[in-house]
């Protein structure tokens, strides 16, 4: 009997709000509703079957692997892009409160019809990342017969994000890439970082110029791809590691790595960011305006502007803490 | 006399030198529903997840040490900013992922005679307001209910992403700030543009993109027609009101939208006036008949 493994069995009469949208024969995007019996343990994608297999069959939508494999059944449902096979509804419905769901397409990528999007313009993106390993001549043994073997330390720089089946959700996901269409989005940086972080690789310079020049800088950092990431793989968490490697290359001449040398100095020194005098630090000469700007801001509120960082406790131990991991770094012995 | 909730308090940047005036009202705010501060003493920044494209050890080893002063005083550690939350907990998640690591960040605090012992709580004013104080306290000390106006609430991302090291509630549809208005008697109105990056991070790297999303966001409210957006995270009230105007002549879009830091409005709502919350210190004025 399985009665003590088994889920208590409900069952909601929810209503599947659909985007809908034919480019060529619909003006705009609109919503249809379905009335769905939504049952304990029924995914999105099983739903959507159910939908088209009972109530439309011109209702549009991707899948192929069911398996949490192939990447291609992304959706977005209350917003949020989840994989429709590996995405139950039952859980939704009671996170929302409400018996009702939306499901739309991907944002940030064209829709070819309803659910669908085209993906191409993010993978013609990402195939400018050089997203292939140039052999280093001095890891990869001559013979076929001998394998290219790696530390588990190395392994552990790239591994987690080999999981990527690029199904789109994180650059759905990326304020950024709505605001600038230029911009890689996270996927792409992601997969950059996964070749350039690879011992076997030797090719690291244009593929740096890549980044930077398709926006390694340009990520906030709000770190939504993490959240929506059905694999885990933590786009966000690269593109910082990828900046780390281009300021390590001594791509020392952007805003983002001058950025990054002001804090870490700053705190090392202060125990926090001199705040104040950021704007020159960061932009050169021409950061005084600002400087200029934010103290009449101040006088003006009756407040006398200080050049100087301001001051949490913590200055002196800062540096000690600092110097202590310059040395188990110089050692190769960080645990990270 | 009622009992008051007390934390360490973690303050980041945003509640010092010249934005010293949001220590100053949070305390206010905070001592109308019976919650008190105690600075963290020796705390150094967060580094803002910044220091990480340096070295991910430094802000491990830095956050360590200011989880661990927050546990020497048997308090949870409470920071107003989203991103001091998000760099903090991330340190607390890695640690726990990671005892090898965490054995050696505490080699590192050793010198300092500080050990990270993993124990601490992190909150933020979200959660202490709507789950600490509670909705029924919050209800009482309301003396000046908001009712009728209509509000925009961004939360921002940094307490929502990732979801795995909050726990407080859920990321996909928190509610906390939404509750708290509530209590405040204001009208909720949802907009489209509600889950975006305002792109505060990007100030520095690419000041003209942080600018474009921060004018998407409040394009998205103002179309909705609402008289405020109130957020809880002090970075993005930096974007939304210090760079409105900026972001909105930069993208060609003409409007003021209001926007206030969610203690300001909950200090309002109990009965404090808009010069005591220092309201005159926005960028774009906000003028409520109260």
């Amino acid at each position: 009997m399985s009665e003590t493994i088994t889920p208590d069995r409900k069952s909601i009469l929810a209503n599947i709000r659909i985007q809908r949208f034919t480019p060529g024969q619909h003006k705009s995007a609109f919503y249809d509703n379905f009335k769905v019996s939504v049952e304990t343990g029924m995914t999105v994608l099983e739903t959507l079957r159910l939908i088209k297999n009972t109530q439309d069959s011109s209702l549009t939508f991707r899948a192929f692997c069911r398996s949490k494999i192939c990447g291609s059944c992304a959706v977005r449902v209350n917003g949020k892009p989840v994989l429709a096979c590996s995405t139950q509804l039952m859980p939704i419905l009671e996170d929302f409160k409400k018996e009702s769901v939306t499901i739309q397409p991907l944002r940030n990528m064209p829709v070819l019809r309803d659910l669908v999007v085209d993906i191409d313009p993010v993978i013609e993106k990402l195939s400018k990342m050089h997203p292939y390993l140039m052999e280093n001549r001095d890891r990869i043994p001559e013979s076929l017969e001998q394998e290219s073997l790696m530390s588990r330390q190395e392994l552990s720089r790239f591994d987690y994000i080999t999981d990527c089946i690029l199904c789109g959700s994180c650059y759905s996901a990326c304020s950024a890439a709505s605001a600038d269409p230029k911009y890689a989005g996270p996927l792409t940086l992601a997969k950059a970082y996964r070749f350039s972080a690879d011992v076997r690789d030797d090719f690291k310079g244009e593929r740096m110029q890549a980044a930077v020049d398709q926006g390694l800088w340009s990520c906030a950092q709000c770190r939504k791809c993490i959240n929506v990431c059905p694999k885990d793989t933590r786009p966000a968490v690269s593109i910082q590691r990828m900046r780390k490697m281009s300021i390590d290359d001594g791509i020392h001449d952007t805003p983002g790595s001058r950025r990054a040398k002001a804090y870490t100095e700053d705190v090392a020194k202060y125990g926090q960011v001199n705040k104040p005098m950021l704007p020159v630090i960061v932009n050169g000469p021409k950061g005084w305006a600002a400087i200029e700007a934010a103290d009449n801001y101040l006088r003006k509120h009756g407040i006398e502007p200080e050049r100087q960082v301001c001051l949490l406790d913590g200055q002196n131990s800062a540096e000690q803490i600092y110097d202590k991991v310059k040395e188990i770094e110089s050692k190769g012995e960080n645990k990270i | 006399m009622s009992d008051k909730i007390r934390y360490g308090f973690y303050s980041g940047c945003c509640f010092q030198g010249a934005d010293a005036r949001f220590y100053e009202i949070l305390q206010d705010v905070f001592a109308k529903i019976d919650v008190e501060l105690e600075l963290i003493q020796d705390a150094v920044c967060c580094g803002s997840g910044v220091i990480e494209e340096r070295s991910e050890l430094t802000s491990l080893a830095v956050n360590a040490k200011n989880m661990a002063h927050a546990e020497k005083m048997g308090l949870p550690l409470y920071t107003p900013c989203s991103t001091c939350f998000n760099v903090i907990s991330n340190a607390q998640k890695r640690m726990r992922e990671n005892p090898a690591l965490h054995a050696q960040v505490n080699e590192i605090l050793a010198e300092q005679g500080l050990e990270y012992k993993g124990t601490c709580k992190i909150t933020h004013t979200l959660w202490v307001i709507a789950q600490d104080v509670g909705l029924e306290k919050l209800k009482e000390r309301v003396t000046n209910p908001l009712s009728g106006l209509r509000v925009a609430s961004y939360y921002g991302c940094h307490t929502r992403n990732p979801a795995d090291i909050q726990g407080f509630e859920s990321a996909d549809n928190p509610t906390s700030l939404e509750d708290i208005l509530r209590v405040l008697g204001v009208q909720i109105v949802e907009y489209e543009t509600q889950e975006d990056c305002c792109g505060y991070h990007l100030a520095w790297p690419n000041n003209q993109l942080n600018m474009q999303m921060t004018a998407n966001v409040l394009e998205g409210a103002h179309k909705k027609d609402v008289d405020l957006m109130v957020t809880s995270c002090p970075l993005c009230f930096k974007s939304m009101d210090g760079s409105q105007a900026k972001a909105l002549a930069q993208t060609g879009k003409n409007f003021q939208l209001p926007v206030l830091f969610l203690p300001e409005l909950v200090g309002l709502a109990c009965g404090m006036s808009p010069d005591e919350m220092k309201l005159q210190f926005h960028g774009v004025p906000v003028s409520l008949r109260l």
